[in-house]
C-alpha cells in the first residue's frame, strides 16, 4: 500500500491537474467520473486521468490517501479538491478556471 | 438497500442542528441526492464540509453505490 501512495504523491506532484476516474476520459464508465472530465475538458486545461478500473491498486489508496470515500477525485496543484460535487459547484462559480490557471503556470 | 430516512437520520444526528433532505433518485435504494444544511460547515471548505457528510454516513457508505452532496452552511 505505501509504494503505491508514494506514486500518487508523485502523480499529484508531477501533475498540475490530475483525476482518478472509473474508465478514460473518452470512455468513462461511471457518470459522475463522465461530469467530471467534462467540466474540465469546458475549462481546457490538459490534465492527466488515471483509471482506477485499469490500476485497481490505486482505487482504494487515492482514497486514503485523500480521505475520501469516493472516486472521481481531483488534484489541482498538488492538493485534492474533490469529487464531482465539489469540481461542478466550484465551476459554477467560477472559481475552478482561476484555481487551474494559477497551478498551470507554476 | 438503504433508506432515505436512514441517511437523514444519520446525518441529523451526527451534526448537531443539521437539516438534511433526501432522495432516492432511481428509486432503487442506492443513489441518492442529500442536501445538508448544518452550522458545523460554517468557516469550512467544501472538502471538509463533505468529509463531515461521509464520516456521519460510516458504514452505510459502502451500501450506497452513487451519492451526490450539496452542503449549505446555516
Amino acid at each position: 500500500m505505501s509504494d503505491v501512495l508514494d506514486e500518487i504523491a508523485r502523480e499529484v506532484r508531477e501533475n498540475a491537474i490530475v483525476i482518478y476516474m472509473k474508465g478514460t476520459p473518452t470512455f468513462p464508465m461511471c457518470g459522475f467520473s463522465a461530469a467530471t472530465v467534462e467540466v474540465l475538458r469546458e475549462i481546457g486545461a490538459p490534465f492527466k486521468a488515471i483509471d482506477v478500473l485499469a490500476e485497481p491498486e490505486k482505487r482504494d489508496a487515492v482514497k486514503s490517501f485523500s480521505n475520501w470515500p469516493t472516486i472521481p477525485q481531483v488534484f489541482v496543484g498538488g492538493k485534492f479538491i474533490g469529487g464531482c460535487d465539489i469540481v461542478r459547484q466550484m465551476h459554477d462559480r467560477g472559481e475552478l478556471a482561476p484555481l487551474i490557471t494559477a497551478a498551470t503556470k507554476r | 438497500m438503504v433508506n432515505p430516512d436512514e441517511i437523514r437520520t444519520r446525518i441529523e444526528s451526527a451534526l448537531p442542528g443539521a437539516r438534511a433532505a433526501v432522495a432516492d433518485t432511481t428509486g432503487g435504494g442506492d443513489h441518492f441526492e442529500v442536501v445538508v444544511r448544518a452550522a458545523a460547515f460554517a468557516g469550512k471548505g467544501l472538502v471538509e464540509q463533505h468529509q463531515l457528510v461521509y464520516r456521519a454516513l460510516g458504514d452505510l457508505m459502502p451500501r450506497i453505490h452513487a451519492l451526490s452532496i450539496r452542503t449549505e452552511p446555516s
